[in-house]
C-alpha cells in the first residue's frame, strides 16, 4: 500500500516535470530577439581556429575582421559599427551546437555560417529554426544552401562541372580540348556529366577515361590525350599526378592541366616533385593568391602587411568578400527604405531583409569574383578563374 | 598510327598480365588451387622495390631483392597457409588463400600506410618512329616478357625439374610412384610463380610509378581471368590469354564510346569463353571417372 503511494507521488511528479519542459521548450521555440539591446550589429561565425583546419579558420577570421575593420574605419552603415565574434570548433560538428546558441544568445544578428561543410551542415539545421541568415566562405557541401536562409560565396561541390564548363565555353570556343575522367567514381563521373550538359556545343572534346583505382597504366590515355593543349582533368590528386608523370614527355610541354577541387593538395603529394612535370598544371577556384592585379591584388597586400603569407588562402580571400557582400546588401536595403535596417532589429529580421536581397537584383564584386549572385537555391554565380598550380617549365628551345 | 601504338600498349599490358596469369595457371596446374593471394605477391614485390631503390638507388639491385622477397614469400606462404590443407576441400584452400591475400594487403598498409608512394624506377623517356611514339619502359617490359616466356617453356621442356613438373599436373599419384618428389615441385612451382609475379611488380611499375597497397588486386583478378580465358593449367593458354586481355582493355580505352565499359569488355570475354569452349582456348578436357 505504502509503495504504491510513492508510486502514484512519483508519477505525477513527473508529470509536472514535463509539462513544465514541455512549456520552456515551447517558450524558446519563437524568434526572442536578443539583439534588443545591442548597440554593434553582431556578425557571428563558428570555424576551425585551432586543431588539424586552423589554417582556414585563421584565415577566414583574420579576413572577415580585417573587412569589419575597414567598413567601421569607413564609418559603418549609417554611423553604426560592425562586430566579428569568432568562435572555435576546430572542424568538428558536435562543437557546433554550443557555438551557436553562445552567438545567438550573445546578439548574433547576421553569420558567415561555418568554415567547413560538416559543421557547416550541422549550422545548416541550427539556424534554419532561428532564421539566421549565413553566407559561407568556405563550406562547399552541395546541401549546405539547402534552407532559405543559407548561401555560399564558394563554389558548391556539385556545381564545379557547370562553372568548368563555362569558363571553357568562354575560352576555348571553336577548339579542341581534352578530358580525362574517372568514369566508375561518383566525383569525377558527377562532375563529368554536368560538365558535358553545359558545355558549348562550339567545343570539340577528346575523351579519355580510366575505371578501377589500381589501374595506373594510362598508355593508351595519354595517347589518345596527347595532342590536345587543354586537358580538363576532374579526378584526384593521386591519378592525377601518376598521369601526368606518365605523360610528361607525351603530351605537349605547353599543355595546361585543369582539374577542380580533386587536385587541391596535388603540389604537396607524397613523392611527387611536381617541378618534373613540364606542363602548367592549374585548378578551378575563385581566388588566385598569386595575383598581380585588380580587387585579388589589393586583399592579398593588406592581408600578408597585416597577418603575413602563412594562412593566405582562398578561403580568407572568400570570407572578406563574404562580409562585404553582407555589407552591400544590408546598405542596399537601408538606402531603398531606411527604416528596414535598424541596431536592435533581430536575426530573424535581418535574414528577411538579406534574403530579399540576395534572391533579388542584388550583386557584388569583390576578390573572388565579378558580379557575383546567387540562384534561388543559394548557389553562388560568378566566373571561375584558373588557378596556376604551377606554372609551365620555361621553354629552353 | 594510332593503331600500332595502341597494339604496342596492349601487347606491353598483356604481357604483364601474361607473367602473372603464368604464376595462377601454373600453381593450378600442379597444387590444384587458385592462389588468390598471387595479386598480392605482386604488391609485395612493388613495396621491395620501393624500399630497396629508396636506399640503394640502384633499380637493378631493387630487382634482384624483390624477387628474392617474393620468392621467400612465396614459398613460406605455401609452407604455412597451404600444406596443412593438401587433400582438404578446394573451398577450404581457396577461402586460405583469400585471408592470405587480405593479410598481405593489411600488413602492407599498417607498414607503408595507406598514401600512394611514387616510385621511378628508372626515366627512360620515349623513342618515336615516324609518327609512333612509344615508352622506352613499354618497349622493355614487351622484350623482357617475351623473353621470360621462352625461358619459362624451354625449362618446362627441355629440364628435368620442367618434365617433373608437367609429370606433377598431369597425375599427381602416378608422378609420386615415378620418384618425384611431389612436394619439392609444388615449392619449386610456387617459387618460380613468385619471382613473376615480382618482375609483373617491376613492370607494372616502369609502366606506372604510383604504388598503393591493392596495386596487384586488379592486375590479379585480370590476370587470373586470362588464364581461365587461355586454358588455366596451360602454360602458353595464360601467355595467348594476357596478351589478348591487355590489347582488348587498350583497345577499348582507345574507342571513346566504350572506354567507360572497358572492365566489364573484358569480363564479358571470359563469361563468353566459358559459354562457348568452358576449358578455355588452350586447356585440356579432362574425362572425370566416377
Amino acid at each position: 500500500m505504502k509503495h504504491n503511494t510513492f508510486n502514484k507521488i512519483t508519477a505525477v511528479l513527473m508529470a509536472v516535470v514535463m509539462l513544465a519542459t514541455g512549456c520552456l521548450l515551447s517558450a524558446c521555440g519563437g524568434d526572442k530577439n536578443y539583439a534588443a539591446n545591442n548597440t554593434e550589429f553582431v556578425i557571428g561565425m563558428s570555424g576551425p581556429l585551432t586543431g588539424g583546419a586552423a589554417i582556414y579558420g585563421v584565415a577566414v577570421k583574420n579576413s572577415a575582421q580585417m573587412a569589419v575593420d575597414e567598413i567601421n574605419a569607413a564609418g559603418g552603415l549609417n554611423g553604426v559599427m560592425f562586430k566579428l565574434v569568432a568562435t572555435d570548433d576546430m572542424h568538428d560538428a558536435t562543437k557546433v551546437a554550443t557555438n551557436y546558441a553562445n552567438l545567438y544568445e550573445n546578439g548574433m544578428q547576421v553569420s558567415l555560417g561555418t568554415v567547413t561543410t560538416k559543421p557547416g551542415l550541422e549550422w545548416k539545421n541550427l539556424s534554419v529554426d532561428d532564421n539566421v541568415f549565413f553566407l559561407t566562405p568556405s563550406a562547399s557541401g552541395d546541401a549546405i544552401p539547402a534552407n532559405a536562409n543559407g548561401f555560399q560565396m564558394c563554389f558548391a561541390d556539385g556545381n564545379q562541372g557547370k562553372v568548368a564548363a563555362d569558363y571553357i565555353n568562354q575560352n576555348f570556343a571553336g577548339k579542341t580540348i581534352g578530358v580525362f575522367y574517372k568514369s566508375d567514381d561518383p566525383y569525377s563521373a558527377g562532375i563529368y556529366q554536368q560538365f558535358k550538359a553545359n558545355l558549348s556545343s562550339s567545343v570539340t572534346t577528346v575523351e579519355a577515361v580510366f575505371t578501377d583505382a589500381n589501374t595506373t597504366d594510362f598508355s593508351t590515355q595519354i595517347d589518345t590525350l596527347k595532342d590536345c593543349e587543354f586537358i580538363f582533368m576532374p579526378i584526384y590528386y593521386q591519378p592525377a599526378s601518376i598521369f601526368m608523370l606518365q605523360a610528361k614527355d607525351k603530351v605537349a610541354a605547353n599543355a595546361v592541366y585543369y582539374g577542380c577541387d580533386g587536385l587541391d593538395g596535388i603540389a604537396s603529394a607524397e613523392g611527387f616533385d611536381i617541378n618534373s612535370i613540364p606542363q602548367e598544371v592549374s585548378m578551378l577556384s575563385h581566388f588566385d593568391s598569386n595575383a598581380t592585379t585588380g580587387a585579388a591584388k589589393e586583399y592579398i597586400d593588406k592581408y600578408v602587411a597585416k597577418y603575413g603569407a602563412d594562412t593566405l588562402n582562398q578561403f580568407g580571400a572568400s570570407a572578406y568578400d563574404c562580409v562585404y557582400a553582407i555589407y552591400n546588401a544590408m546598405k542596399a536595403a537601408y538606402e531603398a527604405d531606411n527604416s528596414s535596417i535598424s541596431v536592435t532589429m533581430s536575426a530573424s529580421e535581418l535574414c528577411e531583409v538579406l534574403k530579399a536581397q540576395f534572391n533579388g537584383s542584388f550583386s557584388y564584386s569583390g576578390v573572388t569574383g565579378q558580379n557575383i549572385s546567387w540562384d534561388s537555391t543559394g548557389y553562388v554565380q560568378k566566373t571561375a578563374i584558373r588557378y596556376v598550380v604551377k606554372p609551365a617549365a620555361s621553354n629552353e628551345n | 598510327m594510332d593503331f600500332i601504338t595502341t597494339l604496342i600498349n596492349g601487347l606491353s599490358l598483356g604481357g604483364i598480365y601474361a607473367m602473372i596469369a603464368l604464376g595462377y595457371t601454373m600453381v593450378y596446374g600442379i597444387a590444384k588451387m587458385l592462389n588468390f593471394a598471387h595479386g598480392d605477391i605482386i604488391m609485395v614485390g612493388g613495396y621491395t622495390i620501393f624500399v630497396v631503390l629508396g636506399l640503394s638507388g640502384n633499380p637493378i639491385l631493387a630487382t634482384v631483392a624483390a624477387i628474392i622477397v617474393c620468392v621467400v614469400l612465396g614459398v613460406t606462404i605455401e609452407k604455412i597457409a597451404y600444406k596443412p590443407l593438401r587433400g582438404a576441400s578446394p573451398l577450404a584452400v581457396l577461402i586460405t588463400a583469400i585471408g592470405v591475400s587480405y593479410l598481405l594487403q593489411s600488413l602492407a598498409q599498417i607498414i607503408f600506410g595507406s598514401a600512394q608512394k611514387i616510385v621511378i624506377v628508372a626515366d627512360m623517356g620515349t623513342v618515336t618512329l615516324g609518327s609512333v611514339s612509344i615508352s622506352v619502359s613499354t618497349l622493355v617490359t614487351l622484350g623482357c616478357t617475351v623473353l621470360v616466356m621462352v625461358v619459362l617453356t624451354l625449362f618446362v621442356k627441355f629440364t628435368k625439374t620442367g618434365r617433373a613438373m608437367v609429370a606433377v599436373s598431369e597425375d599427381r599419384g602416378a608422378a609420386q610412384l615415378m620418384g618425384i618428389n611431389v612436394n619439392r615441385i609444388i615449392t619449386i612451382t610456387f617459387a618460380i610463380g613468385s619471382a613473376l609475379a615480382a618482375l609483373a611488380g617491376l613492370f607494372y611499375l616502369m609502366k606506372s610509378p604510383g604504388l598503393t597497397t591493392t596495386l596487384g588486386a586488379m592486375p590479379g583478378i585480370k590476370a587470373f581471368t586470362a588464364a581461365v580465358i587461355g586454358g588455366i593449367g596451360s602454360v602458353p593458354g595464360a601467355m595467348l590469354g594476357g596478351i589478348l586481355l591487355g590489347v582488348v582493355e587498350c583497345i577499348s580505352y582507345k574507342i571513346t564510346a566504350i572506354a567507360p565499359y572497358t572492365d566489364a569488355i573484358e569480363f564479358s570475354i571470359l563469361i563468353i569463353i566459358l559459354l562457348v569452349k568452358p576449358t578455355g582456348f588452350l586447356g585440356k578436357k579432362r574425362r572425370e571417372k566416377v
